[in-house]
């Protein structure tokens, strides 16, 4: 009877679904289209709009699927018929699966062969978002139109839960600055994607208990009820505390110990630190420090036990200063640090630990002894792999980095390095310009993140990620001279190392007695 | 077939069934009266499980109305003024869609009630006018032979023409089946129902047989000597007492060809002549209706 009632309702919603799909297909289009270095501004402007209104459709289609058999209200004919519920809840949820999610497996299918990726590798990025969205999107909205009678109810209800959504996160936020950005530590961080298994846990459990509620026992209001209960566990979420998501991460090192000998310590004898070009470093950082609402403390460190042709991250840095009497001065969130070792010989670049202190903690306490404590939590990339291709013109396909080309931009001052990548993509790699025949090479660009997920999770546009960086040979000021000129562009390679996480791992940094107005910075 | 007992339906605060308890013998056609908001649709929603009410069971065919499954509603038929149908499809379309739910639909049957309620296959239900829809709606609960069949104001808003095809109809196939019918009006189910239960504001008045009703409601006429006026204390069982001149009228409830001489005689002096005249199931129903109205039912 499964298949008897999916033929009802492919009779009666074909143009909506076609519609949506035909969404998808258009987006999928412009953004291959578009290539690697969007030239073209009409089909970047399409390329934002397109997705997010087939995003949005695919929304609608949900509910209407749901809608066909609505749950609450009395006048409904199914009601009354002799309908499995179970065969039209499995029916329901094949209808989105097959409806919604299909023409979007299409779609990145397409978009992964017709950009040259092999069929494995497009197939199991676009399997991986599809598991995505159904967690993301599907279950949460199928659940969530099971509770509402039509598309009105569902656009009130669904209004009203953004503002509640909206409120909630804007107190969190709220309450985060006011705790100096130690309340929500998981999110947005490199340990985000535990976070959001946990969430998508707590999806499926919420879907599974209101659908089986509505469909088995039509408790309209209960499931209402659980529907706001479920959401706002969901929003709470956020507050995961940040040591046990880690500890997590820290079991999965693939490389457990790798980073053992790596050791931070405060190094006075730097001296303080002075901005590499002149200005007051208040005025790098952000707008809150240009209003002069943080003073800019840098404590100097030497970081040793990174060996070489490895990279050492931050994920979190949580800073406590305390009085000599063992009152808490300040407890917020540090700047984040990259210790690269690129390289046979890599130079010893000077390290400073950023910290943002309120102003008027820092007037209060600046000149008092204190002991400030540093809580790093650290990963280690090991180099993995290292491709390399022209500067200039260059179209490479790199197994762990994707697919590249490079062109110089119309300034004439870099070279433009643009990658795409079915699934998730590289989180750490380093590129630089390269003159093939002397070996002269330009500072190498970073690009590493904290982001250990092990799937993409990113919505839109598609299953693919997109990067890229600008490769710097000529300062238009004149000021800097670079030893890969443009006019060694012919002869030259951009090249790309890849690295991979080895291991993640704690250290802490304690030094015993401070004074804050000794090291803001000059 | 149906037993309701000590049924109660709150809607917030609003109390739409207050104790309801009813029995619908096998094999009769039970009307469920009363004036609108009385209680009928909310009686018939707590039947078939649609709504669940807030004390009280009730069975339909020896199953606990919460615990129906589709054994149960595959020999249910259910026709209601309001009821959602799928709209984009045509009544073919339905009528395909539903065959296969049904393990005793009979396909020559089906295209019999189409060809006599003279239905528009190809047309799209959303299409279809009320009356259509209603005939639809019968066209779908009929060709599976249901043991029973639950009508919720089944004529409300008809013309006579649609309602007279869609009675004839009804009562062709209906057979052995058992019937429960709402309605508001009792002429609409004159020659239809065999037993009569009449709800008002969620309590059930009264049950009982047709015969027995129509038996007992009488207009009596009572012609005195002098100028005529109601009796003090007026008994219960009459109803609607009025005064014209030297002429009494009411509607007796009671109604007992053999004593009602002696009990007008018993209370009012001077009586010249008594007749009594049977009443249209309408008249009856607009007498408990006023009744119920005014408290005094």
């Amino acid at each position: 009877m499964v298949w008897h009632i999916f033929k009802k309702d492919w009779k009666l919603l074909w143009v909506f679904v076609i519609t949506v799909a035909s969404l998808h297909w258009i987006s999928a289009f412009i953004i291959f289209k578009l290539g690697l270095f969007g030239e073209s501004t009409m089909l970047e402007m399409l390329a934002e709009a397109v997705p997010i209104l087939s995003f949005f459709a695919s929304m609608f289609l949900i509910a209407a699927i749901v809608h066909v058999e609505a749950i609450p209200g009395v006048r409904q004919d199914w009601l009354v018929r002799p309908i499995r519920r179970g065969n039209l809840l499995l029916e329901k949820f094949l209808f989105v699966v097959l409806m919604v999610e299909g023409p979007i497996f299409a779609a990145n299918l397409f978009q992964g062969l017709a950009n040259g990726f092999s069929l494995r590798s497009t197939l199991l990025s676009a399997t991986s978002y599809m598991i995505f969205l159904l967690f993301f999107l599907i279950l949460p909205l199928f659940a969530f139109a099971s509770v509402t009678q039509n598309m009105t109810e569902a656009f009130i209800f669904g209004c009203a839960c953004a503002f509640i959504i909206g409120a909630f996160l804007t107190l969190g936020e709220y309450m985060n600055g006011s705790a100096h950005g130690t309340l929500i530590a998981v999110t947005h961080s490199g340990v985000g994607w535990i976070g959001e298994v946990f969430r998508f846990a707590l999806v499926a459990i919420a879907a599974g208990t209101i659908l089986g509620l509505q469909y088995f026992r039509r408790k309209t209001a209960t499931a209402r009820f659980l529907v706001i209960a479920f959401g706002l566990l969901l929003l709470t979420s956020q507050f995961l505390p940040w040591k046990s998501a880690f500890a997590i991460e820290e079991r999965l090192s693939p490389k457990p110990a790798a980073g053992a000998t790596t050791v931070i310590r405060f190094d006075p004898a730097r001296g303080k630190f002075k901005s590499p070009s002149g200005l007051a470093p208040s005025s790098e950082n952000d707008q809150r420090n240009r209003r002069g609402e943080n003073a800019l403390v840098f404590l100097p460190l030497q970081v040793t036990g990174v060996r070489n042709d490895a990279i050492l991250l931050t994920d979190r840095v949580e800073v406590h200063v305390t009085g000599q009497d063992g009152r808490v001065v300040y407890h917020g969130i540090g700047d984040s640090l990259e210790v690269a070792r690129e390289g046979r010989n890599p130079a010893e670049e000077p390290v400073y630990q950023q910290i943002a202190v309120p102003m008027s903690v820092y007037h209060r306490a600046k000149d008092q002894a204190l002991q400030v404590r540093v809580d790093y939590s650290l990963t280690l990339f090991g180099l993995a792999e290292s491709y390399s291709m022209p500067a200039v013109d260059g179209d490479e396909r790199m197994p762990e980095w994707g697919w590249c080309q490079t062109k110089m931009n119309e300034a004439g001052t870099a070279v433009e390095l643009h990658c795409i990548e079915p699934g998730k993509g590289p989180i750490c790699g380093t590129a630089f310009l390269e003159n093939a025949s002397t070996g002269a090479r330009n500072p190498a660009r970073s690009t590493c993140q904290s982001d250990y997920s092990p799937y993409g999770y990113n919505p839109l546009p598609d299953s693919f990620v997109r990067f890229g960086t600008n490769l710097q040979f000529r300062d238009a000021s004149g000021l800097a001279k670079f030893p890969v000129d443009g006019v060694q562009l012919p002869q030259s390679r951009v090249v790309i190392r890849v690295y991979e996480p080895e291991d993640h791992f704690t250290r802490s940094l304690v030094i015993p007695q401070i004074k804050l107005g000794d090291w803001e910075a000059q | 077939m149906i037993r309701a007992e000590n049924l109660w339906k709150k809607f917030g605060r609003f109390e739409a069934l207050r104790g309801l308890s009813f029995d619908v013998p096998e094999g009769s056609a039970f009307a469920l009266i009363g004036a609108n908001g009385a209680g009928k649709t909310t009686t018939i929603k707590v039947l078939m499980n649609i709504v669940e009410p807030t004390r009280g069971s009730a069975t339909l065919l020896n199953v606990d109305s919460r615990k129906i499954s589709q054994r149960e509603l595959a020999r249910i038929g259910y026709v209601s003024e309001n009821q959602d149908m799928p709209a984009r499809l045509t009544v073919e379309e339905y009528v395909v869609f539903l065959r296969p739910f049904y393990p005793t639909w009979d396909r020559e049957l089906e295209a019999s009630i189409a060809l006599q309620l003279r239905l528009p296959l190809e047309r799209k239900i959303g299409d279809l006018s009320h009356g259509m829809r209603m005939k639809m709606a019968l066209m779908c609960a009929l060709p599976y032979r249901p043991k029973l069949l639950i009508l919720d104001e089944p004529f409300s808003g008809l013309d006579p023409l649609v309602r007279d095809e869609f009675m004839e109809g009804l009562l062709e196939q209906a057979g052995e089946m058992t019937i429960l019918i709402s309605s508001h009006e009792l002429g609409e189910i004159d020659g239809v129902a065999t037993h009569v239960a009449f709800l008002d504001e969620g309590k059930l008045l009264f049950q009982e047989s047709m015969s027995d009703l129509t038996g007992r409601f009488r207009e009596v006429r009572v012609t005195l000597e002098a100028q005529a006026a109601p009796p003090k204390p007026a008994p219960k069982e009459w109803m609607q007492i009025r005064t014209i001149g030297n002429v009494l009228t009411f509607v007796d409830t009671r109604f007992d060809e053999n004593g009602l001489g002696e009990r007008v005689r018993s209370r009012i002096a001077g009586v010249r002549g008594i007749d009594s005249q049977p009443m249209a199931l309408r008249s009856i129903f607009t007498t408990l209706a006023r009744a119920a109205r005014d408290g005094g039912a």
